[in-house]
């Protein structure tokens, strides 16, 4: 755990950039540090590790002092990410992963051993391996930084603005992966960030902050959502509050999944089975759904690559009302489809179930 | 007798006064004033790049250096050192002192700047991962500085390298001989193939350099130095010619 005691951080210049702050980040649990630019969340972050020494208060991991210790140890004990990855240009990739083993002298090969390891563990292919870091994208390049920051395997992890420098494609993948690793490794995190999103949908608690360096609130997402603590949170977790509030709702069994009839490439449009409306869901072999055929207007007598639309997302089966909505909504028959784990056609759900569902969650909430 | 006689003539092979004899001492000087220079602009330049301390002072002198006139500085060297040293000591002395001067100033600039230009997130995130500061200048820094420390010691050299005429000036030998001899007798031929080997060298050194860059400077580094714009190249002093040299100090 890492524990903020009534720390403030007055630069010598007189700028109060945090305030009294009192805050635990708990051990295994990703903590977000998120508020309007010049708060104080990459100052907060960077007393952890002393980048920047605290004018008062006392930061703890796991309940030791970090002043009691020497800078250099608590930054070993600290892995940390920033935001442009900050790789050695001299370095290959692979080498950059290995360097703080190998200055704390593991022997190169088991330290190279080891940064394969990781590199594969981060999504990054072996091919990447020898090259140098301005032959990387910065997705790439990002992914070989969260590498380097877990090689000593530290218990902590201080990340600002990781996934920010990349294109928001890039971003969502990134943010998937590191949601996955983090499942497996349980770090113990304080992310800095400055897009909601990405607190929401990475954060197990998400404490956000006002100017001068002051906590407003720290809650989990949903329930920063439901419950803001004043209208400055309110206004910070956005008009869309709502909405994303959906995505903290899980579908449950009550929410209908109807059956869907399946076409395929190739199939003859005279003998395909069709829903009342005209569209009916083509799928490939595997029972993977590839989009949306309008069977009255293919442009020739069998179905063909061509004819599909592909503007619908797919949801989880037991995935969240957003997702589920979402899918409904972006789908050209109105019926949003959903899948399993693999990709595999479940079935398909009306935006009128969803909201439905929705209906009883808020019940629930309500009566809870 | 043209250029070709002078090249031709077996009498010019020979002896400290034939062309291996003088491109070796013209070699002795220069490799002497180089190391002397290293010795000290780059713990100097570290220091500075390191420290961010002294900056103006030093980038104020080097320019001051870079600006004295050659030929003046080595005679009011000799002057001030032949009463206290009596043998040719006197002589070659103030050379490689004067040497020393026009080295210093690419050397230091290099590698103070080489520092300085080292990736600022790198740096950031190997502080922030725990690299002490020695380990910083050591592992991240340095590597870092190369391209442009080496770019330094080149410009210095084939300062030094075309400069080291001089020392025949005060009656020393090396390629500056052939020059002044040359000059002296009205041989022409021979003044001109003293410059023309002295070009040469500089080429030849030149390859060297370019070799040298390829062995230590990473790949990494490489694409950055040829293609960045970020990080200005220390100001390349461009070697005057050794003619220009004596023509200009002869006024
Ligand atoms: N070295 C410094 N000296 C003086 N003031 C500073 C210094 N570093 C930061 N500040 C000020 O402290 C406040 C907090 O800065 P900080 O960098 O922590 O903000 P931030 O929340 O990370 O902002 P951003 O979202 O823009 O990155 C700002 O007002 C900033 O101008
Ligand atoms: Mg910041």
């Amino acid at each position: 755990m890492i524990n903020f005691d009534n720390v403030s951080k007055v630069y010598p210049d007189g700028t109060v950039a945090v305030d009294g702050l009192t805050l635990q980040a708990p051990t295994g649990k990703l903590t977000i540090l998120i508020g309007p630019s010049g708060c104080g969340k990459t100052t907060s972050m960077r007393m952890i590790n002393r980048l920047i020494e605290p004018s008062s208060g006392v930061i703890s991991l796991d309940g030791t002092d970090t002043q009691s210790l020497n800078r250099v140890d608590l930054r070993r004990r600290i892995g940390y990410v920033i935001q442009n990855a900050g790789l050695f240009p001299h370095r290959t990739i692979v080498d950059n992963v290995a360097a703080m083993p190998r200055l704390l002298g593991t022997p190169k090969r088991e330290a190279r051993a080891n940064a394969m390891e990781l590199l594969e563990r981060v999504g990054l292919n072996e091919k990447f391996a020898n090259r140098y870091p301005w032959q990387l994208s910065g997705g790439q390049q990002q992914r070989v930084g969260v590498a380097r920051a877990l090689a000593t395997d530290p218990p902590f992890l201080l990340m600002d603005e990781p996934f920010s420098a990349v294109d928001p494609i890039v971003r969502a993948q990134l943010q998937e992966e590191f949601l996955r690793l983090q499942r497996e490794i349980g770090k113990t995190i304080v992310m800095v960030t400055h897009d909601i999103d990405e607190a929401l949908k990475l954060g197990d608690q998400v404490a956000v902050l006002r100017e001068g360096g002051h906590l407003a609130q720290v809650a989990s997402p949903a329930h920063l959502l439901a419950h803001p603590a004043d209208a400055f949170v309110a206004d910070f977790v956005g008009t869309a509050r709502g909405y994303r509030a959906l995505g903290f709702v899980t579908a449950d069994g009550t929410l209908g999944v109807d059956r869907e009839p399946t076409v395929r490439v190739g199939d003859d449009a005279a003998t395909a089975t069709v829903g009342a409306d005209g569209w009916a869901l083509a799928v490939d072999e595997s029972n993977i759904p590839q989009g949306w055929v309008q069977l009255g207007r293919l442009n020739g007598a069998q179905i063909t690559e061509s004819d599909i639309n592909i503007s619908g997302t797919v949801a989880k089966e037991f995935g969240n009302l957003r997702d589920m909505l979402n899918s409904a909504l972006s789908s050209p028959s109105g019926r949003g489809v959903v899948v399993d784990e693999r990709g595999v056609l479940v079935g398909t759900v009306s935006a009128e179930a969803i909201v439905a569902a929705i209906r009883t969650a808020k019940q629930e909430v309500l009566a809870s | 007798m043209n250029i070709f006689d002078f090249f031709t003539q077996p009498a010019n092979w020979v002896g400290s006064e034939g062309i291996p004899g003088a491109i070796g001492l013209h070699l002795m000087y220069s490799g002497i004033s180089l190391l002397i220079a290293l010795a000290i602009a780059v713990p100097l330049g570290v220091y500075v790049g390191y420290t961010g301390r002294g900056e103006a002072v030093v980038a104020g002198l080097a320019n001051a250096l870079r600006a004295l006139p050659t030929l003046g500085l080595l005679i009011l060297v000799v002057m001030i050192l032949a009463p206290v040293f009596g043998s040719s000591l006197a002589f070659v002395l103030p050379t490689i002192v004067v040497l020393v001067l026009l080295a210093v100033p690419p050397i230091l600039t290099g590698t103070y700047s080489g520092i300085q230009a080292a990736d600022p997130d790198a740096v950031g995130a190997a502080r922030g991962m725990g690299y002490t500061k020695a380990q910083i200048l050591w592992h991240i820094q340095l590597p870092c500085a190369l391209p442009l420390l080496l770019s330094g010691i080149r410009g210095a050299t084939l300062q030094i390298v075309s400069t080291a005429t001089v020392a025949a000036y005060v009656g020393l030998g090396g390629l500056g001989r052939f020059i002044i001899d040359g000059r002296a007798q009205g041989d022409y031929s021979k003044m001109a193939a003293g410059a023309i080997l002295v070009a040469l060298l500089a080429l030849v050194l030149e390859l060297a350099f370019i070799a040298i860059g390829r062995l230590v400077i990473s790949p990494g580094l490489q694409r950055t130095t040829r293609r960045s714009r970020k990080t200005p190249a220390p100001p390349q002093p461009q070697p005057p010619a050794p003619a220009q040299v004596l023509a200009s100090s002869a006024t």
